[in-house]
């Protein structure tokens, strides 16, 4: 007898069921609430990337506010006098010495801190692999080309919220990175002195950019970020998220779990992992310790100064541009600066919103997709994607040429050259080889679609021959080629995708469960190692010989 | 053997006046040209004989090697013509594309070479690198006085090397040390091929002697740019930064942001994505 | 007041039940959703919401060995997380208290400096730990489903009624045919976007007016001194050496153009020096003095080989030659360093003799032109 619901004709009768209908009553929401409870999300891991990403963002948020109850962000010169005895009686702005007291002085004040930091690291960091993953299974195609697009732009804000966030301390490594920034501004031709002075108030350093950085840091943009995470979410709701080809899906439908309660208590469960390894990073390893670097002094440098990893690929292309100023008639230089800087990263980050029209109109693919494709299933794109990843990691590795030449006693000239020349020559080795990888895959894919699966079991045959037995996947022919067709989905290999193994025995110090147990499931599944166990293999156990559908699946006597 | 003797070739006998046959006379005037020899080369030994004994009875009483070399300076000529001579010429004057001259680096520059290992030199290259020291001590200390003693120069120092005020070391350290060997003395690349070492293996000692020698590639820090307290300071810093401890956790090389971007790929993405495989489908 | 009152306005209210007008409400009476089953009802709003449950893996069996092994992982995973998360509470909150002292100091090794990594490692594995169980509950003691979810795409009626309520809009308001007010719109647009932004115009600054870019504090007379004031004689620097000097003015250290380079050649050096065509005259003897902001990216360039004669920039490694004007002979700079004329004053310091011939730091549009 199945349970009754409260809903009897008329009124709840629990206290939490009235509470829910007077709430209903107000808010009107209930339709959309099943909805969304009934919304049906597929389930791959490659799914959770993203989800990665939005709570660190939530992470940041919430120790971000936290930050700013201590932080004083004026460039003001103070001297120290706080708990750190080697900067006692140094001058420094205010900012500096109000981030010193938080990680000296205020209680769990450094483990916020450093928890800050390393959300922001693993921020970016989970963005990058989503669009990797997006990008490598065209999940970007129409109709999902608006939410690629507002994803490369989160990208970019995610950047500017790194390089402002990281600059408020005001300390040696990152004054040296604003150096830098000002230098990149002073270069953009024609409007470049006007766009420096406009931002820093006048010359370098100024006495305003630290506040200036902190608002955009702490309002403007994260309120963009926050409305565009919002859109970009809503997208995918109403869209409905992507899947891989596979049993039962198609364009048309989505296969998964429903959001209650399986998707929500896993998503929960990955917010609480992702806030532990920040957590967890926040304490035990120690990040940007500003204590050692200093206050920022124009005149003062340290070797090995890089910008946090995710701006390294703009270090990496400043160190390696020749020194080509462009000088004009009149006087006017256009200086070498600007193209390692600005005009790489505004080309990349152009190239990368643009990829999916761009894409389109090279393929000629204009229809809308909801499912996904395998990455050996697109070889140009893969192999583009490929030859990207190699160039922008080429141009990380060049960002740390001094780290790298001073621990592996290498020249830092032949680095310099090294990251010239690899620049060039690297991404279209990556493209041939990964498109040659690709081709390979798919043949392979469709061999064993083909032959079936190679079971390793070696027979000999009356006359002498040895054969290998190939397990078919499907229907076969006269010839015994498999008939099925490649469907976008991933071909089984080994015995044991198709249920070529034994369930195992749960247990730790012992069997939980009865062997004979297990085995009278597995049997009664009829299909199977077990299953098969019943059947006599007499023959060799090629399809040509038997083993046809026709004839019940079971090996027939071999024929001369 | 003729002699230019102002006494005339004409024999002459006990009176002085000459006499006899030309034969005889040759013969006597070969006598007595021997016999004035002999009186003037014995007369010449008596009267250095006469001297010498005044001398040694008149002259104040000196020391057993007074004129030469004391024993330091005598054993480290020893080790210096075994071992650097090749490089660093009979003189110390150097040796064209092979060695400096070493007429005036002063002893501070020989404990630091030296005594890091860097002299002698393993083969011509463009950094000197440190490495285990072939010299005792004692022969350092010879070392150094050989040296020292042909040319002058820099001297060591002396008392408690870290005896500065530290914060002032740390801003003196940013300001001329940073650049090249990194904000807190790990170390940096220079250009094609050479490198600051890192810091973390030297001493109070090694420090000193290299702001105040120059080795190498550094420039050369003398007690009028960075006072003997500045240096103290200095290496009070550098010292007490290398013995304090991380309070953040493990402090990864305390290289900054490249050590950082690869723990949080390795460690942080690569601990995620074990966690997403383990709660997503594969397939 | 009840809904039996009669005033008018009072009466009934929106609780008595008003006209029906389709969907699932019509199709179902109270009655009938009653008489289901829970089960029915969920699989039946799942239907109206077009996703269809295709099969059901239910959990353990219950009171059997693998979910009573499972409940138990789940709450060893969960009590765990609790415990540490007290143990966070109690680090946190008891050090300096019953705890060690959490302020740490230089050089203490002990618990001031475990103080954060104890933090991190008990939040750590105590949220790990929640994660981790409601995944464990999620996989080995919640029903497996496999739902199916039909997609819509847009719906043709939707576009089309909703494009015929804009057009017809807009064609009733005549403006297609009301040219004078686009047109004054158009004006209106362009001119109220423009005043909403002007206040933006107090942030532009004329970089050229007094040239502050192209100029620094150093001038005529300006004595050489080093970070904490002190002026400088020539003598007090070994050959080989390299001193970052500041201009004697009232914060002449914290400028951030005016840091530059005192550097003493040695005799081998000053063999081979070249001076810039027109600097011939702008060393003092054997010192030389250049501009510390690297022409690239204006960072302090200061790595000073005394040996090969180069300085190197530890930011994007460009090197610049002393004995030939500072010109640059590897990297990404283009620009040699400015050279400071010297002199020395009557009382035997140095000085400049005038500023910086050209602008000191990286390269930009028009710093040819000054």
């Amino acid at each position: 007898m199945a349970a009754r619901t409260a809903t009897a004709p008329g009124a709840p009768t629990t206290k939490i069921g009235k509470a829910a209908y007077e709430f209903d009553e107000r808010m009107l929401l209930t339709p959309w609430l099943r909805r969304t409870l009934n919304k049906v999300y597929p389930d791959h891991w490659s799914f959770l990337l993203g989800e990665i990403a939005l709570y660190s963002f939530l992470i940041l948020l919430l120790s971000g506010t936290y930050l700013t109850f201590f932080f004083d962000a004026s460039m003001r010169e103070v001297v120290y006098d706080g708990s750190y005895a080697p900067l006692r009686g140094v001058e420094m702005s205010a900012a500096y010495d109000s981030a010193l007291s938080l990680s000296f002085d205020v209680r769990g004040g450094l483990f916020m801190r450093q928890l800050h930091h390393w959300a922001a690291l693993l921020f970016v960091a989970a963005i990058v692999v989503h669009l990797l993953r997006i990008f490598f299974t065209g999940a970007f195609r129409r109709p999902r080309d608006t939410n690629w697009l507002i994803g490369v732009v989160m990208l970019v804000l995610a950047l500017l919220m790194g390089v402002t966030g990281y600059s408020l301390p005001d300390d040696l490594l990152s004054g040296t990175g604003l150096r830098i920034i000002s230098a990149i501004l002073l270069s953009v031709p024609v409007i470049g002195t006007w766009a420096h002075f406009a931002v820093f108030n006048g010359d370098f350093v100024g006495e305003q950019i630290i506040g200036r950085f902190y608002i955009v840091h702490v309002l403007l943009i994260p309120a963009i970020l926050l409305a565009l995470i919002g859109l970009h979410l809503l997208i995918l709701v109403k869209q409905k998220h992507t899947q891989f080809p596979g049993a039962g899906r198609t364009e048309h439908n989505v296969v998964g779990n429903r959001l209650f309660p399986t998707f929500a208590a896993k998503a929960t469960g990955l917010i609480f992992v992702v806030f532990g390894v920040c957590a967890a990073l926040g304490g035990l390893v120690q990040i940007n310790p500003i204590w050692l670097w200093g206050p920022y002094n124009p005149a003062q440098v340290s070797a090995a100064s890089q910008p946090d990893w995710y701006i390294g690929f703009l270090d990496g292309s400043t160190r390696i541009f020749p020194p080509w100023d462009i000088n004009l008639p009149g006087d006017y230089t256009v200086p070498a600066l600007f193209w390692p800087t600005v005009v790489i990263a505004g080309a990349m980050f152009t190239l990368l919103a643009l990829y999916p029209i761009i894409e389109r109109k090279l393929t000629g693919d204009t229809a809308s997709h909801h499912l996904l494709q395998r990455p050996r299933d697109v070889p140009v794109r893969t192999a583009l994607g490929a030859m990207g990843l190699t160039f922008y990691l080429w141009l990380m590795v060049a960002g740390g040429n001094d780290v790298i030449a001073d621990k592996f006693d290498i020249s830092l000239n032949a680095m310099t050259w090294a990251g010239r020349i690899g620049v060039v020559i690297l991404p279209p080795i990556a493209y041939v080889i990964t498109y040659r990888i690709c081709l390979g895959l798919q043949q392979h894919d469709r061999e064993v679609l083909e032959h079936g699966i190679e079971t390793g079991v070696i027979r000999r045959l009356p006359h002498g021959e040895f054969i290998e037995v190939h397990q078919p996947l499907g229907p076969v022919d006269e010839h015994g080629h498999g008939l099925l067709a490649y469907g976008g989905a991933p071909v089984p290999k080994r015995m044991n995708h198709i249920g070529g193994a034994r369930r195992a025995i749960r247990g730790f110090f012992r069997p939980i469960e009865e062997p004979a147990q297990v085995e009278l499931e597995q049997r009664a599944e009829g299909r199977g190692l077990a299953a098969a166990e019943d059947r006599e293999l007499t023959t060799s156990g090629r399809p040509s010989e038997g083993g046809r559908p026709s004839e019940g699946g079971r090996p027939q006597e071999p024929r001369d | 053997m003729s002699t230019t003797n102002p006494q005339s070739e004409a024999a002459l006998d006990e009176g002085g006046a000459a006499t006899g046959d030309p034969a005889r006379r040759a013969r006597a005037r070969r006598r007595s040209k021997q016999r004035r020899r002999l009186a003037n080369v014995g007369g010449l030994m008596a009267a250095l004989v006469l001297t010498g004994a005044l001398y040694s009875v008149f002259s104040p009483a000196q020391a057993a090697d007074e004129g030469s070399e004391s024993a330091a300076e005598a054993a480290g000529r020893d080790l210096y013509e075994r071992s650097c001579i090749t490089c660093h010429g009979e003189n110390l004057e150097g040796v064209n594309n092979r060695g400096p001259s070493l007429i005036g680096v002063g002893e501070a520059a020989v404990y630091f070479q030296v005594h890091t290992g860097r002299m002698p030199l393993a083969r011509q290259e463009a950094d000197a690198h440190d490495k285990p020291a072939v010299f005792s001590d004692e022969e350092i200390d010879q070392l150094m006085a050989y040296v020292q003693a042909n040319g002058g120069g820099p001297t060591l120092p002396s008392g408690d090397l870290r005896d500065g005020d530290l914060a002032e070391g740390g801003e003196l350290f940013r300001l001329n040390c940073a650049s090249c060997h990194n904000f807190v003395g790990q170390g940096g690349a220079l250009s094609s091929g050479k490198s600051a070492p890192s810091l973390q293996d030297a001493s109070d000692l090694e420090i000193y002697t290299a702001m105040l020698s120059g080795p190498e590639n550094m420039p050369v820090f003398g007690d009028n740019q960075l006072t003997p307290d500045e240096k103290r300071a200095i290496i009070n810093y550098v010292q007490t930064i290398k013995a304090q401890a991380d309070p953040g956790g493990a402090g990864i090389g305390r290289i900054g942001p490249v050590g950082e971007g690869l723990v949080i790929w390795v460690v942080g993405i690569g601990a995620l994505l074990f966690g997403i495989f383990w709660m997503g489908s594969k397939a | 007041m009840t809904t039996r009152d009669t005033r008018p306005g009072s009466t009934g209210g929106a609780d008595v039940p008003g006209e029906l007008y389709g969907g699932p409400d019509d199709d179902y009476t109270p009655e009938q959703l009653a008489a289901m089953s829970r089960e029915d009802l969920d699989r039946l709003g799942a239907h109206y919401d077009h996703v269809e449950i295709l099969h059901v893996d239910a959990g353990p069996e219950p009171g059997s060995p693998m979910e009573k092994r499972a409940i138990r992982q789940v709450g060893m995973v969960f009590a765990a997380a609790g415990l540490f998360a007290f143990l966070f509470v109690v680090v946190y909150a008891g050090s300096g208290w019953f705890l060690p002292d959490w302020h740490w100091q230089v050089t203490e090794g002990g618990w001031s400096a475990l103080f954060t990594p104890l933090l991190g490692l008990l939040m750590g594995l105590s949220l790990l730990c929640v994660g981790v169980g409601l995944v464990l509950f999620t996989k080995k003691l919640l029903p497996h489903e496999t739902a199916v979810q039909d997609k819509h795409d847009g719906s043709h009626f939707d576009r089309v009624t909703t494009g015929a309520t804009f057009v017809g809009a807009f064609h009733n308001s005549g403006l297609a045919r009301r040219k004078l007010i686009t047109r004054s719109l158009l004006l209106m647009g362009g001119g109220v976007g423009l005043m909403l932004i002007m206040p933006l115009g107090g942030l532009i600054k004329n970089p050229n007016k007094g040239n502050p870019l192209g100029t620094t504090n150093w001038a005529e007379g300006v004595r050489l001194v080093r970070n904490d004031g002190t002026p400088i004689r020539p003598g007090d620097q070994q050959p080989g050496s390299l001193e970052t000097v500041f201009p004697a003015v009232p914060g002449g250290n914290r400028q951030a153009d005016a840091a530059t380079m005192l550097i003493r050649l040695r005799p081998e050096q000053v063999e081979q020096l070249q001076p810039r065509v027109g600097h011939g005259d702008f060393a003092y003897g054997e010192y030389v003095a250049y501009s510390k902001i690297c022409t690239h990216a204006g960072c302090p360039v200061s790595l000073y080989e005394q040996e090969t004669s180069r300085i190197l920039c530890p930011c994007h490694q460009s090197q610049f030659d002393v004995t030939q004007g500072a010109k640059p002979v590897f990297g990404p700079a283009t620009r040699p360093l400015p050279q400071l004329p010297l002199d020395v004053d009557d009382e035997g310091f140095f000085i400049a003799r005038s500023d910086y011939i050209e602008a000191v730091g990286p390269t930009y549009w028009n710093r040819e032109r000054i």
